[in-house]
């Protein structure tokens, strides 16, 4: 099979761009922002500050007091959210469809106009609410801080994914109300964002609502240079490591290796070289260490799809009570290697599984309006989206092969590994 | 371009009317309830498979049973072995998901919709025809005891079944975590599980929902085929106990030295799915906690930045489930965040929610209705819940019908019913050092500390 969702394409004159894709079989609409700023735009010693902005985004704007947004869009019916990464920010609402105005109401409203409801009771507020967001995903929970710890270890210190998207305590509290204006002023303009609308709207109309609600907003100056040295060696030269005594319930191995990035054409390689791996039963690391040698409970692999610099693979693999983490360790080095002899049956399975989460991956209007702005944003292609599975499918055991010998050796590896601190 | 005025809030367009997919249904020879929705967003087909095997039908010494038995049907069948049904399954992109919960056990995928034949195949021979070898079963098992002791160690699980010691009875099934205890599952073998599924994978008062790009006359000659030969039923409801362990409002500090963040849980036991008051109910909980800008998260996030989240919810089951509270506080705020969220459902059971929250949170839950019902996969298991609870067919598409009437003296009183604030237990993971003293300066009520049972 293959892909054939319609993509409409516009850019308004400040820059905005614009994507329409059309689905009426639910009366549902999503909208959705992607603004070309994550983590990685975060200088040293501003750690967090993309997503406590994101936090602040929610606080009101000129027309719209605090609150409103979210009283608006639930008594509409609708969901909202947003969340920041590494390249960046997202947000979005899903809306029945005779509600698309006051989605374009109030996400044009924060873009223009956001600074006039800004204070510090608000920012005081929402540094207490993201740093109780740190205590709950991170600090208080078992395992919590391994990709902190991951990203810490596969990036070198220059580089802008060398810290984790939650940041630090101490960087949060440095937090200014000004910090805030001039992250706005710089980052949050059209020329540094695509709007995505998916499903029930009749396109027309739609531009011209689109056109009537963000045009007047000006388009402003380049947007800056990632700070530190986004540049950086493909391998990570040697094997690196970490070992984390924590009150964690079993031992945990996670391995990782730089990749190239998302925009690479070897990416699918990658995805579909993780999904031979851990994805499915199936897979390698869930039939031998798991089912056969019954070293692990449960197994994870995962390609975060990155853009600077170098991307990041990573798998892990969680013992049982009194397991070795060597022996877990051991246990993926040995699975790593053994890609070398990768068969053509588990690289056809695991494209097949790539695709049909593809596909089921866009089955909900909010997360296809969510692949389109990635494409749109990332590479200015949100068609991409419909050439995805083709990508996928051209991927050959060769391909795996030659990856995982290129990328998964000794010199190219990060060790991470979790040990109860309680004699068990 | 026209200038518009922004402080105008935009007026609605022409509603477009939402319609629940139509849906299909028959009986299969062997008494299987068979319910088909057509859906044509994308060439995609959800199967879902539900036999009334549920934790419920357990006593203590059993608890974990169901759960195991479920995650068990992976190890193999009469025809192929466990790695062999995977390869099946994956090489058409299926994965096999089993959800065992408290009413009974889902076998479900998702895959394109042309190769629902051997999906659906596949799909009967795992949960008619399991093996169960031995080493499978045993390691199950063993993973099963590494989750229960993953539960013990996250602080947020461990409020969760902390809490629910509270709210009932020792006997009762509700009282302990769905996945048993390891002094429950340790002894489990082969034998337990292949007596369990025996006696209880039976397709009377279970169902087969077929959602997607299918065609109903094919579903039904294909369902024919592959559930040919299997019969029965399960054994009848056990009884169980859903008392309240107290009726006194107590609280109860489970310690986690030098925690950072408190996991809170406030509650007792609530409603059944049953209810003629669940629309009210769930108006009425939207109002308390059940959005983002409900009184509690108002209050302890917004106004006052204790916690990233708070929810209240119903937990709706056959029989009632536990109401309940649930946030993560930091550890200097813990009593403050209690005292308000007490204060919070003192209020509103107190004077009743206002005429404007009611007509938000209606509008909200109306709303929201087909937003939950885009994928193949949420429809399936909606319509796996009719069966589940004996709900008639048409109850999805009165639903926001039914949503719409709720007036806010029906939501009033559905709160007074089932909302006792005397009698709240309060279940705070966290630093006794710090939390304790505090919580006990609130006056709320007996304030006790247990170990934690993290190790």
């Amino acid at each position: 099979m293959s892909l054939h969702v319609p993509i409409r394409r516009h850019t308004l004159d400040n820059g905005l761009r614009v994507v329409l894709s059309r689905d009426t079989t639910v009366p549902v609409v999503a909208v959705n922002l992607w603004y070309g700023v994550g983590s990685r735009n975060e200088p040293p010693g501003r750690t967090g500050f993309a997503h406590l902005f994101e936090h602040m985004m929610f606080q009101g704007s000129e027309h719209v007091p605090k609150n409103r947004h979210f009283e608006l869009v639930e008594r509409a019916g609708g969901s909202v959210n947003a969340t920041t990464w590494f390249d960046r920010t997202n947000y979005f609402e899903t809306v029945p469809s005779h509600h698309l105005e006051l989605a374009l109401w109030l996400e044009s409203d924060r873009m223009g106009w956001m600074l006039p409801a800004m204070d510090q009771d608000k920012l005081d507020n929402q540094r207490d609410v993201v740093k109780n967001e740190r205590r709950q995903r991170y600090d208080n929970q078992p395992y919590g801080d391994w990709d902190e710890r991951l990203h810490a270890l596969v990036y070198p210190e220059s580089h802008p994914y060398h810290h984790s998207v939650i940041g630090s305590m101490d960087d949060l509290d440095r937090a200014t109300l000004d910090d805030v204006a001039d992250f706005f002023r710089t980052f949050y303009v059209p020329n540094n964002a695509v709007l995505t609308l998916c499903g029930d709207f009749d396109e027309d109309r739609a531009l011209e609502l689109v056109a009537r609600y963000f045009s007047e907003i000006p388009s402003r100056g380049p947007i800056p240079d990632i700070p530190g040295d986004a540049e950086v060696d493909p391998v990570i030269g040697r094997t690196v490591r970490e070992h984390v005594r924590s009150s964690v319930p079993l031992p945990r191995v996670i391995m990782a290796a730089r990749i190239p990035t998302f925009a690479d054409p070897s990416f699918p390689v990658a995805e579909v070289t993780a999904a031979v791996l851990g994805t499915g039963k199936a897979s390698r690391l869930y039939r031998r260490l798991v089912r056969e040698r019954k070293v692990a409970t449960d197994v994870v692999t995962y390609a975060f799809p990155l853009l600077t610099g170098a991307s990041m693979l990573f798998l892990w693999a969680t013992g049982y009570p009194g397991s070795e983490p060597q022996e877990l360790e051991d246990a993926l080095a040995g699975e790593l290697n053994a890609l070398a002899r990768a068969g053509d049956d588990e690289v056809r399975r695991a494209v097949t599984l790539t695709e049909t989460h593809l596909v089921r991956s866009i089955e909900r209007v909010g997360d296809r309006a969510d692949l389109l702005s990635m494409f749109a944003l990332y590479f200015d292609e949100p068609e991409r989206l419909n050439e995805e599975i083709d990508r996928l499918r051209a991927v050959t055991v060769a391909d795996v092969r030659s990856f995982s010998a290129r990328y998964f050796g000794p010199d190219n590896r990060a060790v991470l590994t979790y040990e109860p601190e309680v004699a068990t | 371009m026209s200038a518009i005025d922004r402080n105008r809030f935009p007026e609605p367009g022409a509603i477009r009317p939402f319609e629940f997919p139509p849906v299909a249904r028959r009986r299969i020879s062997n008494g299987l309830d068979l319910r088909v929705a057509r859906m044509t967003r994308l060439p995609v087909v959800s199967l879902n498979l539900y036999v009334d095997a549920g934790e419920s039908a357990l006593d203590t010494a059993r608890a974990g049973l169901a759960v195991l038995t479920g995650d068990a049907l992976e190890g193999g069948t009469a025809h192929h072995s466990g790695v062999e049904l995977a390869e099946a399954l994956e090489g058409i992109g299926a994965t096999l998901g089993v959800g065992t919960g408290w009413e009974g056990t889902s076998v479900s995928l998702t895959c394109l919709a042309d190769r629902i034949d051997e999906a659906l195949r596949l799909l009967a021979e795992a949960a008619l025809e399991p093996s169960f070898p031995a080493e499978e079963v045993e390691r199950a098992r063993d993973q099963q005891l590494a989750e229960i002791r993953r539960r013990r160690m996250d602080p947020g699980t461990l409020a969760g079944d902390e809490a629910a010691r509270r709210y009932y009875r020792e006997e009762s099934p509700y009282a302990r975590p769905l996945g048993g205890t390891e002094r429950s599952v340790a002894p489990v073998g082969r034998e337990s599980v292949r007596g369990f599924a025996e006696a209880f994978y039976r397709p009377v008062h279970g169902g087969l929902v077929v959602t997607g790009d299918v065609d109903i006359g094919e579903v039904e000659s294909l369902a024919e085929e592959c559930f040919a030969g299997w019969e029965g039923a399960p054994p009848p409801l056990r009884e169980i106990s859903v008392e309240p362990r107290t009726r006194e409002r107590r609280l109860w500090v489970v310690d986690r030295p030098d925690a950072v963040q408190s996991e809170v849980r406030i509650g007792h036991v609530g409603a059944a799915r049953s209810s003629e008051h669940f629309f009210a109910l769930t108006v009425l909980n939207t109002v308390l906690g059940g959005a983002f800008t409900s009184r509690l998260n108002l209050n302890l996030r917004e106004r006052n930045g204790f916690t990233y989240g708070v929810r209240s919810r119903f937990s709706f089951r056959r029989r009632p489930g536990p109401f309940q509270v649930s946030t993560a506080v930091g550890s200097d705020v813990t009593a403050d965040a209690v005292r308000e969220a007490i204060h919070e459902i003192e209020a509103l059971i107190a004077e009743g929610p206002t005429e404007e929250e009611v007509a938000a949170a209606r509008d909200f839950v109306a709303g929201v209705f087909p937003l939950r019902l885009e994928t193949t996969g949420q429809v399936a298991s909606r319509l796996a819940e009719l069966i589940v609870y004996g709900l008639p067919d048409d109850y999805y598409h009165r639903y926001r019908d039914r949503v719409r009437a709720v007036s806010v003296d029906d939501a009033a009183e559905a709160g007074r019913t089932y909302i006792r604030p005397g009698e709240l237990q309060v279940v705070v993971v966290g630093d006794a050092r710090t939390v304790a003293p505090a919580l006990e300066r609130l006056d709320l009520g007996p304030v006790e500390v247990v170990e934690g049972s993290g190790t």
